[in-house]
């Protein structure tokens, strides 16, 4: 009936691009599966399936107690070499029984939550979205954060990131509707997604929330880099230092919409009128090598003159 | 980088002084966190001025955080959370400044165990992703803290740490300040058992001299000259006492002089209250900025 | 969108043969062994009898009697090492062959830990997820942090408390599936020490039962195919191949069901074996496989894997 997930993005802790090979390696988190990975139009690599098991209240804008249990499915995903992102969701579904069932039940529906009792869509969409304090209620968000930190924790990276950057948050909620989307950026690192598309839900619904959280992230920690540049307020070289590193890393991952199902590449369009990301990233991006060149003009006159 | 501070004795100024150096790094554009890790006493928001959390916090702090009780712990940007007026003007170009704060009621821990120590590490290297500077302030003497710092640390090679010890210019500290890192179940013999190689912890480890008259300054302009020479002669012998302690001049990283507002008040000197109200000395500031600088200089850290 | 075709297909699973039911005649360890032939002829005397009921009776279920049924029988070579195959296989054998029972298959018990470089036992600790206690809402620390795998609430340890703080009062552990009462289990899954891991009794004999049923993969892979051995084993253990096929015309190793029929004392290990079974996550693919399978032989099968299970004690 409803399907809810949160995305965490953040920087993957190396100094450089990790090499295609070690993906393996670093998102090899089930024994036994592959790592899934594609090359084109950039790296990008996706970790096995993980579940989750869970037994616990579900939100609530009206704050009602709904109980819910069932797994949740997790993944991890690294873009070009760079960028991490942990993404959990679960299918809400209203139980056939009041009461729990063996552990085996649920274990035969992977990424399925079951609802004991009564349940409306709207009321647990809103209670999800609200970004409520962190309590007794399921909390996608802090399993997507787990399952980063593992990745994390590989030995193969040197926990030497060219910069340092908060992780985003994205909770998203997807139904069956006319295709439509709703995107709220929130104060500090929160933001919200709510999805419609045609048919079934599939993991393509998926990948485009997460195709979003990593542009959105992009986006943040461009700005961020850039403000905290002091364009104008530094000098030249110190301005230069600090934006390098948004040059080295950052401005050659924007695809918006690149790993998308073509029946979901309406929503993307609609996601670029309004906010706009791409204007916004394109002015940044201008802004920076503005900045850069300007600087580099401003040295070289220096040195000959 | 990882920044623990840790003291013999309680009422050394550490606290104080770390957080005041967190907050002169801020302005310096850097991004800091200060943790809360004086378990028995989760006061530092005081210090900060963050009212929601000046005994501790009730939204989950480090406390809970450690049993496994909640998932992340609680963070407060000081920046807009600090009922200080010139605390929340923050200046163009500063960096994030959070502090983590321990739980109200909160206490020590009376021992730590396998997954309190993973949670630990997991924080450590998280907050790595996001801060350049993490200031972990310690319970005072050998306390389970300081265990739990040096088996994290252990755990995370690849993240720099380093270790202040703070103290002040008495007897009793300066022999105090030696015996925590050298004496029997002090930082460099516990570091060892977790697998701290003990010369290296050794480069790792600076000490601070905290509220320091000094003998130059005006302050002693009224002193008779028998007080003068007697006081100098006591300045004298402490100095030898603190070379032959290891506790001397290569191993200190700075040293705070006395602040009158700091001796009626623990909180962060801003630059207002030395050049508005002129309440707080300059020099004070100096040693603060100046002590934020050298936590990150490797040169001031190169082994002895 | 994403095209993963490039380095990797979707996923491919294997499928497998299977019989209708595995049995398995005994268990042999160290102290089997030493109390000499004759306590296993004895066994396999009392094993007989239900071997030939199971038969019967699987007969009875499949059109025109032709029930699959293959037998096999598993030696210790992971806790203690003992004896060396050419001796002791055929010694196995003969006791067998006294009672008229056929062994198809045996078994080396490390195979569960490690056969042919897949690494089993891990295999299938990665694929626990632990039943949640009511209030799980997040993540916990998964058994591979831990080593334990319960069916509950373990009760509050003292120890990490804080000081000055009110003492932790003892409470009961709660089975979280729990009739009115509970039957609190808690499962060692491996230890470590300087030598390495060591897995457990009971999660080497979970993953025997995957095994039997046919449900673990590899990378889509079937992990440990039978190698036919005719005749003249080896001196060393390790030359043995993981499962050996001694019966050429024994139908699969694996089976859509399977039965032990065990000394009670390991009734223990077997309700650990339950236990961690039931939180065990197989392959939805590979279900779904078997699953066909078994409907296009109009054989009906337990939803639950545990159910899929049985046992003779004796
Ligand atoms: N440089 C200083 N000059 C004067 N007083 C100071 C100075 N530094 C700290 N103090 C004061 O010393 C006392 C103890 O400081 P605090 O930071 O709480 O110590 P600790 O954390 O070591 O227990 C406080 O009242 C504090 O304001
Ligand atoms: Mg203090």
């Amino acid at each position: 009936m409803l399907i809810m997930g949160e995305v965490r993005t953040g920087l993957l802790q190396n100094s450089a691009e990790i090499e295609e090979r070690d993906h393996q390696t670093v998102l090899g988190l089930l024994a036994g599966e592959r790592v899934r990975m594609s090359r084109r139009p950039i790296v990008y690599a996706v970790s096995p399936d993980l579940l989750t098991g869970v037994d616990c209240r579900l939100p609530s804008a009206s704050n009602a107690r709904i109980r819910g249990v069932g797994t949740l499915v997790s993944r991890a995903t690294i873009t070009g070499g760079r960028i991490l992102q942990g993404s959990s969701y679960v299918r809400v579904v209203r139980g056939e029984v009041n009461h729990r069932l063996p552990w085996s039940h649920y274990l035969a529906r992977p990424g399925v939550v079951e609802v004991l009792g009564k349940v409306s869509a709207p009321d647990l969409a809103g209670g999800f979205l609200a970004f409520g304090p962190p309590g007794e209620q399921l909390d996608l968000g802090s399993v997507s954060d787990r399952f980063m930190d593992v990745v994390q924790e590989s030995a193969l990276l040197d926990l030497r990131a060219p910069f340092r950057s908060d992780r985003t948050r994205l909770r998203w909620v997807a139904e069956t509707g006319e295709p439509g989307v709703h995107f709220i950026l929130g104060e500090s690192t929160g933001r919200t997604l709510r999805l419609t598309h045609h048919g079934e839900f599939s993991p393509a619904v998926v990948d485009l929330c997460e195709d979003l959280a990593l542009h959105d992230w992009l986006l943040t920690a461009l700005l961020t880099i850039v403000q905290r540049a002091r364009i104008g307020g530094a000098s030249r070289p110190e301005v230069s230092a600090r934006l390098a590193p948004a040059v080295d890393t950052l401005l050659h991952l924007w695809m918006p919409g690149a790993r998308i199902h073509p029946s979901l590449a309406p929503l993307w369009e609609n996601l670029e009128r309004t906010p706009g990301f791409s204007r916004q990233w394109q002015s940044l991006v201008e802004r920076v090598r503005d900045q850069l060149a300007v600087n580099t003009l401003a040295l070289l006159r220096e040195t000959n003159g | 980088m990882l920044v623990f501070a840790i003291s013999d004795k309680g009422g050394t100024g550490r606290s104080v002084t770390s957080s005041n150096i967190v907050y002169r790094r801020a302005l310096q554009g850097q991004d800091v966190c200060y943790l809360d890790f004086d378990f028995g006493s989760p006061t530092v928001g005081a210090i900060f001025r963050v009212s929601t959390a000046s005994r501790g916090t009730t939204r989950g702090g480090m406390h809970r955080y450690l049993q496994g009780e909640i998932t992340e712990p609680s963070r407060i940007d000081v920046w807009t959370e600090s009922d200080r007026d010139t605390i929340r003007a923050k200046p163009a170009g500063a960096g994030q400044m959070v502090l983590l704060p321990g739980d109200q009621g909160g206490g020590e821990f009376a021992t730590f165990d396998a997954e309190m120590l993973k949670r630990c590490v997991r924080l450590f290297a998280k907050l790595h992703e996001q801060f350049d500077l993490i200031m972990v302030d310690l319970s005072a003497g050998r306390s389970f803290a300081a265990h739990l710092a040096l088996a994290a640390t252990a755990q995370l090679p690849k993240i720099p740490a380093r270790w202040l010890v703070f103290h002040r210019w008495t007897r009793q500290h300066i022999i105090a300040a030696n015996g925590l890192v050298k004496g029997e179940h002090g930082l460099l013999d516990v570091g060892r058992e977790y697998g701290h190689d003990p010369g290296a912890l050794t480069d790792r480890i600076r000490f601070v001299r905290t509220a320091v008259l000094e003998l130059g300054s005006g302050d002693f302009a009224h002193l008779r000259p028998a007080q003068r020479s007697w006081l100098n002669e006591i300045d004298r012998e402490l100095r030898e006492l603190a070379t032959r302690n290891g506790v001397g001049l290569t191993t200190m990283l700075g040293k705070v002089p006395l602040d009158p507002v700091l001796q009626w008040r623990e909180q962060l000197i801003s630059d207002e209250d030395v050049a508005g109200t002129e309440i707080a000395n300059a020099e004070t500031v100096f040693a603060f900025d100046d002590l934020a600088k050298k936590i990150v200089d490797d040169t001031a850290w190169e082994g002895l | 969108m994403t095209s993963f075709s490039e380095v990797t297909a979707e996923r491919q699973i294997k499928s497998g043969p299977l019989s209708h039911v595995s049995v398995e005649l005994g268990h042999l360890y160290m102290e089997d062994f030493q109390a000499g032939p004759d306590r296993l002829r004895q066994q396999f005397a009392m094993v007989a009898p239900w071997l030939e009921t199971v038969r019967r009776s699987w007969q009875n279920r499949t059109p025109g009697g032709r029930a699959r049924i293959s037998t096999c029988f598993l030696i210790d070579d992971y806790f203690s090492r003992f004896s060396t195959p050419d001796e002791l296989v055929p010694m196995i054998l003969d006791a067998a062959a006294e009672n008229d029972l056929v062994i198809d298959y045996l078994a080396r018990e490390s195979a569960c830990a490690e056969a042919d470089g897949v690494k089993l036992a891990k295999l299938v600790e990665d694929r626990l997820v632990p039943d949640p206690p009511p209030g799980t809402h997040s993540w916990r620390p998964p058994p591979h942090e831990t080593g334990w795998l319960a069916n509950g609430t373990r009760s509050p340890v003292a120890g990490a408390g804080q000081a000055m703080k009110p003492q932790i009062r003892w409470e009961p552990p709660t089975q979280n599936a729990k009739r009115g009462h509970s039957i609190f289990v808690d499962v060692e899954l491996w230890n470590d020490d300087n030598r390495g891991r060591t897995w457990s009794c009971p999660f080497l004999a979970a993953v025997w039962q995957l095994l039997r049923l046919g449900l673990l993969r590899n990378e889509g892979r079937l992990p440990v195919q039978p190698v036919q051995v005719d005749g003249g084993f080896p001196r060393d253990w390790d030359e043995l191949p993981p499962v050996v096929k001694l019966n050429k015309s024994a139908t699969p190793f694996s089976a859509y069901t399977t039965m032990s029929v065990l000394s009670t004392r390991f009734l223990q290990v077997e309700l650990a074996v339950r236990t961690i079974l039931s939180q065990v996550s197989v392959d939805e693919e590979v279900l779904k496989q078997v699953l066909s399978r078994s409907t296009d032989e109009d054989l009906r099968l337990e939803e639950e894997l545990v159910d899929r299970i049985s046992y003779v004690f004796l």
